[in-house]
Parts: structure tokens; C-alpha cells; sequence
């Protein structure tokens, strides 16, 4: 009797109790362990084969035989984001999820494809906003569909209205973020400018924690050349003043968007 | 060194903690705010009459402040460390009370005389590893007991050994009567039969047989092959509670094993004065797991040199902070102390200066930050893991690396190569059986590995479990990426 043999046997009884079934005759390795229990009751001889089963089958752990390996995703050209546009990824993601939809336009829009590590994240995160997850896919390419065969909990929710045909039309365009009239000339003018505006207001309390959403649009949609000066601004804002806090806030964001487009630059094989 | 802003993320307790902290992250609403090599202190005027004084050790990882939020770390503490990663905290020398408390932190964490914890392989005692923190909580304000003389030593050693002796007798009676009366038997599906049991080991103090036994409660009717499952884990109970008694007669090392799965207490300062185990430690792996009211942190490290595998455990009661010091794919040159036997189980001790290896998460150290554990077939994976397994049969977790692609058999999944294939613990994700609402599949292992590996050959560290292998990180040519299972973020308070 092999050990897996006896195990089923063993396995069968467990279920019966010995008080109904005696155990059975451990031969070769096994019984040689449990030698010394041969002359006791059936309850410490089942005991004694299960332990020196169990002990042998675990130690003597051994692979099933080959298994065909999968078809693999269609091949992506693309080359994938760096590292640090993923782990921006998931400071945008946690700290500032205004930045997002820029975030992967500017990277399907400059040839990268979406680092595989973050396609079941991006998935999941978008199984019911249609839009979002149609740029998903792009974004990841083949490997996405691929996945969601072998992992359906990826898929998208039935209940996902399906895109119209504008929607798809303006795919690539960054959707509208609300600015108020007064500030809306902020997102053509110099960096410095719009940082000076912000930084003022706060000083003086014209603007407050009351506009941050507002403030938080103008940052994240105004003239990205002006990013570094807007940072620089903020973070010069006087710390004893009431402002300070949203200003470093602001701040913060501005820099965010700021390296985020610098690592989603051209790839290498773009540029050349 | 200075932490990185996604560091200190990673250690808030959740997203909103970041966003309240960010608003008092501002050198104009703090006074008194310094930091040193140890540790970044600070008085936030807050809307109270007092200030709230917080400090925040960044070497052990550890906060301190006088608010009345529950949250760890909380917002204050947060604040100030975002402050500091943003290089807007002075260098400069902490008051007394700060000195105390990081002194105090300090010395615990080298010596812990009062902190009892057990050892027993890759197995954990969650009960025990709950009461080390307890004592850890309560060692902060209370003065350490009198050391017991040598004869009350040997008298409570003593008494132990026969609770112990008759906690075994116990439990192998019980298993006998399991034996007798048969899987089949109804009173296995009610919780209390193992529940009743567990709390008399607990009592016999052999807690590590206790957690054993709940845990196997939870087997019961769970799968198809629980039948397999629960007998298994009854044949071990009964190796261990045979080997238990027998200790006098037990090869040292292995009495030592047994001594410790069992529920034999190990001193951490004992382990500490050990002989070290000095290598350049790579960090291959992280799995966390909930066990009962404790979240439990392996870190599976693989010696440079020696090849040898040793296991970092760290333990997080509700909102309390597990280790985040060591990092998936980085190295860290550093001397280990093996609990007794053949334990894989290790406390990290004196870290050595290592100019070639990243010794914290955004190290900015130059040289290679990384490193990994050597490729083999997944064939010479399983000699590995039964290697391991010889030494101590009753492991329920062990680790070992391996070359090789996900590949599928109907609904099972597998990670395989042309020497063979080790099956993948399921998961509810991969099993279809996810929660509509809260599928995992985002974080899961297998799923996680599928698209990093996209069905070809990759180098990965696995976690051998009885049911399957758990991909724990994956080892590409620049990097390594933690695919581990991870601790819920609403439970523990950094994770």
C-alpha cells in the first residue's frame, strides 16, 4: 500500500470512528514508525498512522506533473511607465484624485502603457465608471483583456451604463473642472502670476478654506509650464498667517502635478 | 534619514488621516518643533487652551502625543512628519520628556525583559503575540517587577512544566476520543467542542497547541477535503503532544522546537544575547494574516551568504502599527538571533552600515538598493520546502523562491515549469466567490502575479502553506514588487 493509498484508507475510518472501524495495517515506512503501537488500541494506533502520514506526505512535498502553459497577451509595443510614475500613481490616487484622469491621459497620450502592476488596481477601481475604465484599456492594452478572462471579478459591472457615442468621441479630452468667473483667467496666465493671486488671497483672507475646491481646479488645470513657479509662491507664503495651511496644501498639489507630467515625459524610443 | 512623503502615507491610517494632517503640516501652527536621529518632536497649538505635544520615534517607529484621538499615528503626529520629509523641522536636542520616552523605546526594544513572547517557528501564537503587546502598553508608564530568585525560578519552572505535562496528557486524550468517535461525529461542527478544549490549553499553558486548535475549528466543513484537512492537523496535535512529553529525550535542537510550538515561553532578551547570525539579508518576502483579534507580519529574509531563510514576525493589535522597516527587494546587512532549535523564526539585531543596501524603505543610499533571492526549478523548490519541513513537520508556513509562470488546470491554478507544479492557495477573488460589492481581486496574490508575470516564466518568492503556495513578491530585472496578501488598512494602524 503506497502512503497515499494508506492516507485514504486512513481518511475513510477517521470519518467512522475506530469505535466502528478498525484502522488500517500501516505497512513498509509507515508501519516501521509506528511500530512501537502495534499491540495498542485501535483509537493511539489510528493516531500514531496519522501522524506519521501526515508527517511523511508534507515532508515528501512534490509537484504535480507539467502543466501547458498559458497563451500569453497579445505582444504591446508601448514601452511601460516608470516606477515613478507608478508610485505617483498611487500618491494621486490617495492624495489627489483631481490629477488622475490628466494623469492617464498624458500617459496613453505620450505612448507609455500603463505598468502591469497597476492594470488589476485601475480595473478595479473603474469597474463602473465607464469612461475611466474605456481609458484603462487603452492604457494597458492587450494585458487588460487577457486578465479579465482568467480573473472575471476584474470585469466591469453589469450594471455599467455602456458609453454613447460622444463619450467615446471625447475619450481623450480632459473632462471640466468647475472655476468660478473671477478666477478663471488664472488658468491662461504665468505661473508666477497665478501663484501671486493665490498667495495674496490667502494672506489676506479673501480667499479661504472655502475656495479650496475652487483653488484646487485652477491647480490642477491650469498652464503646466507655470507648475514650479506656483509651487515656489505657495511655499514662500508667510507661516504665521491664516493661509499658510491651504497654501502648502496648494503647494503640494501643484508640485504633484508638476512631476507627475515630468515622469510621463516621451518615452526614449518616442523621442528619437 | 528623512523619511519620503509616500512613506509617511504608508504608514497613516487611512487616506483621510493624510488629507486632515496635511492643513497643520505648517511650521506657523507648531512651536518647540525639533528632530535628531531618533526622533522629531513638536507642540501643536490646537483649537484647546494646552497644546498637544507629540513626538514620533522614525528610527523604531513609534508616536507619542498628548491629543485625545484615538487614531495611531494621529493627525499631530502625521503633520509633523510630513513637516520633516518636507525638510521644514530644525535639527536640535529634544526635551527631557521626549528624551525619556525615545530612551525608554530604545531600551525595550534592545532588551524587553518584560515582554514575553513565543516562538514556534512559522507558527504564531496570536494569544501570546497579544500579550507581548499588552505588556508593551503597560511596561511604558509601570516600573519593571524584581527579578524572582533563583529557587522561585525553579519552583515556578516547576509547576509549569507539570501544567504542561498534564495539558498534553489532556489533549491527547481528546484526540483519542476524536479517534474514536470519528470526524462524522456532530459535535466537531460546534465551535465550543474546540473552543472548550483550546481554553483549558491556554490554562495548561502550551498556548500554542490552543492556537493550533482554533484555528483548526475554522477547517471544519470549510472545503470539500476538510475531512483531510482536519486529520492532518489531529495527527500533527498528537506528533506534537507525544513529542512534548518526551522532551528529556529529544535531541536538543529538536526539544527545543518542540518546546517552542508548543507553548513554551522564549524570552526575547534570551534570543537577543544568542549567538548572532550575521549576513546581508535579503527581504524576499511579506505576508500578513489576522489571527483572531491580532494581525500578524512575516517577513521571509534569505541570507546572501549562509543561503539560510529566517522569518521577522511583527504583530498589530487593532490600530496598532505593524513593522514597515523592512522592504520587499531590498538587502539589509544585519545580525539576526534565531529563537532555539532549528528555528526559522529571528529577531533582527545590530544593523550594519552597508553602503551597497537600501536599510529602509526610500533609502537614498547609493549602490544597488536591491536584491533577491536565487532562481531555481520548481522542482528544487519542493526539495527546499520539504527540506524545511523534515527539520519540523508541524511548519504551517515556510518559504522558498522559484523560476516559473502561472499556468492552470480546469479551476485550479498553479505555479509551474517543465519540472512540475505546486498548486496556488485559492482565494475568494479567484475562485469567482468574491464579494460583488468588495471583490479582492485588485490586491490578490494570483491575480497580481498574473499580470506581472503575464502567463511566462518570472522569479518569485512563494510561502508554502499546506493548501497551496501564496505568491508573495515578484522579482523583475530592475525591481521587486510586494504582491504579498496585506493587512487590512481599517485594522491596523499602518500597514
Amino acid at each position: 500500500m503506497t502512503v497515499d493509498e494508506l492516507w485514504a484508507e486512513l481518511v475513510t475510518t477517521s470519518l467512522l470512528g475506530t469505535d466502528r472501524r478498525n484502522p488500517p495495517e500501516a505497512g513498509g515506512l509507515i508501519g516501521d514508525l509506528v511500530a512501537d503501537t502495534a499491540r495498542a488500541d485501535p483509537s493511539t494506533r489510528m493516531l500514531a498512522a496519522v501522524a506519521a502520514c501526515t508527517a511523511v506526505r508534507r515532508a515528501g512535498v512534490r509537484p504535480a506533473d507539467p502543466i501547458d502553459p498559458l497563451a500569453p497577451p497579445s505582444s504591446d509595443d508601448r514601452a511601460e511607465c516608470v516606477p515613478a510614475a507608478v508610485e505617483r500613481w498611487h500618491h494621486i490616487i490617495t492624495s489627489w484624485p483631481v490629477l488622475e484622469d490628466e494623469w492617464i491621459l498624458t500617459l496613453v497620450g505620450r505612448g507609455w502603457r500603463l505598468a502591469a502592476e497597476l492594470v488589476p488596481p485601475a480595473l478595479h477601481r473603474h469597474r463602473r465608471d465607464s469612461i475611466r475604465r474605456a481609458r484603462v484599456l487603452v492604457a494597458a492594452g492587450p494585458l487588460a483583456d487577457w486578465l479579465m478572462d482568467h480573473v472575471p471579478d476584474l470585469a466591469q459591472t453589469p450594471s455599467a451604463r455602456p458609453l454613447t457615442s460622444i463619450e467615446i468621441d471625447r475619450l481623450g479630452e480632459l473632462p471640466e473642472l468647475p472655476v468660478s468667473p473671477e478666477l478663471a483667467s488664472l488658468l491662461t496666465r504665468r505661473g508666477a502670476e497665478v501663484g501671486g493671486v493665490i498667495a495674496v488671497g490667502l494672506e489676506d483672507r479673501t480667499l479661504a478654506e472655502a475656495h479650496r475646491a475652487v483653488l484646487v481646479n485652477v491647480i490642477a488645470r491650469c498652464v503646466p509650464e507655470g507648475l514650479p513657479d506656483i509651487a515656489e509662491v505657495l511655499g514662500a507664503v508667510d507661516d504665521r498667517s491664516a493661509g499658510f495651511g491651504l497654501a502648502s496644501v496648494l503647494a503640494d498639489l501643484a508640485l504633484t502635478r508638476y512631476r507627475m507630467l515630468d515622469e510621463l515625459a516621451e518615452p526614449p524610443d518616442a523621442e528619437s | 534619514m528623512v523619511w519620503s512623503v509616500e512613506q509617511v502615507e504608508a504608514v497613516a491610517p487611512s487616506p483621510a488621516a493624510i488629507t486632515g494632517a496635511q492643513p497643520l503640516a505648517t511650521p506657523g501652527r507648531w512651536f518647540d518643533v525639533g528632530a535628531d536621529d531618533r526622533v522629531i518632536w513638536g507642540s501643536f497649538q490646537g483649537s484647546g487652551a494646552e497644546p498637544y505635544d507629540t513626538a514620533v520615534d522614525h528610527v523604531g517607529v513609534g508616536y507619542l502625543c498628548t491629543c485625545p484621538s484615538r487614531m495611531l499615528p494621529c493627525k499631530h503626529a502625521l503633520a509633523l512628519l510630513l513637516m520633516w520629509s518636507r525638510d521644514l523641522v530644525p535639527i536640535g536636542v529634544p526635551a527631557v520628556k521626549v528624551e525619556v520616552w525615545i530612551q525608554r523605546r530604545h531600551a525595550r526594544a534592545v532588551q524587553e525583559a518584560s515582554a514575553w513572547e513565543l516562538g514556534d517557528g512559522a507558527g504564531v501564537n496570536a494569544e501570546a503575540a497579544e500579550r507581548s503587546v499588552d505588556d508593551e502598553a503597560t511596561t511604558e508608564e509601570e516600573p519593571a517587577p524584581l527579578p524572582p530568585s533563583v529557587g522561585e525560578r525553579d519552583t515556578a519552572r516547576n509547576e509549569r512544566v507539570e501544567r504542561m505535562f498534564a495539558g498534553l496528557t489532556e489533549l491527547d486524550r481528546w484526540l483519542d476520543d476524536r479517534m474514536r468517535t470519528g470526524l462524522a461525529d456532530p459535535a466537531l461542527a460546534r465551535y465550543a467542542t474546540w473552543d472548550d478544549l483550546a481554553a483549558r490549553l491556554v490554562d495548561a499553558q502550551v498556548g500554542g497547541l490552543a492556537n493550533r486548535i482554533r484555528r483548526l475549528a475554522g477547517l471544519v466543513g470549510a472545503s470539500a477535503t476538510w475531512h483531510d484537512d482536519v486529520l492532518a492537523e489531529l495527527g500533527l496535535l498528537h506528533l506534537l503532544s507525544q513529542a512534548g512529553r518526551r522532551l528529556g529525550s529529544l535531541p536538543g535542537p529538536l526539544a527545543d522546537a518542540v518546546a517552542t510550538t508548543v507553548g513554551w515561553q522564549v524570552r526575547r532578551a534570551d534570543v537577543l544575547g544568542g549567538v548572532p547570525d550575521t549576513d546581508r539579508w535579503v527581504v524576499a518576502g511579506r505576508s500578513d494574516q489576522r489571527e483572531n483579534r491580532i494581525e500578524v507580519r512575516r517577513h521571509w529574509l534569505r541570507g546572501t551568504a549562509s543561503g539560510r531563510w529566517a522569518l521577522v514576525l511583527s504583530f498589530a493589535a487593532y490600530q496598532q502599527s505593524l513593522n514597515t522597516s523592512l522592504e520587499v527587494g531590498t538587502a539589509v546587512h544585519a545580525d539576526l538571533h534565531r529563537y532555539p532549535g532549528p528555528a526559522l523564526r529571528a529577531l533582527v539585531g545590530k544593523r550594519h552600515l552597508d553602503e551597497s543596501a537600501a536599510i529602509f524603505p526610500g533609502d537614498p543610499v547609493s549602490g544597488p538598493p536591491s536584491g533577491r533571492p536565487p532562481a531555481q526549478s520548481v522542482a528544487d523548490a519542493a526539495d527546499e520546502i520539504g527540506g524545511m519541513l523534515v527539520a519540523e513537520p508541524w511548519l504551517d508556513r515556510v518559504p522558498t523562491s522559484v523560476t516559473a509562470a502561472v499556468v492552470r488546470r480546469g479551476d485550479a491554478w498553479f505555479v509551474g515549469d517543465d519540472t512540475g507544479a505546486l498548486p496556488i492557495l485559492p482565494t475568494a477573488a479567484t475562485r469567482g466567490v468574491g464579494d460583488r460589492r468588495n471583490p479582492r481581486a485588485a490586491n490578490d496574490p494570483l491575480t497580481m502575479l498574473l499580470a506581472l508575470s503575464g502567463g511566462g516564466l518570472v522569479d518569485m518568492t512563494l510561502e508554502w502553506t499546506p493548501h497551496g503556495v501564496i505568491p508573495l513578491a515578484v522579482h523583475l530585472d530592475q525591481r521587486s514588487i510586494d504582491i504579498g496578501p496585506r493587512a487590512d488598512t481599517s485594522f491596523v494602524g499602518a500597514a
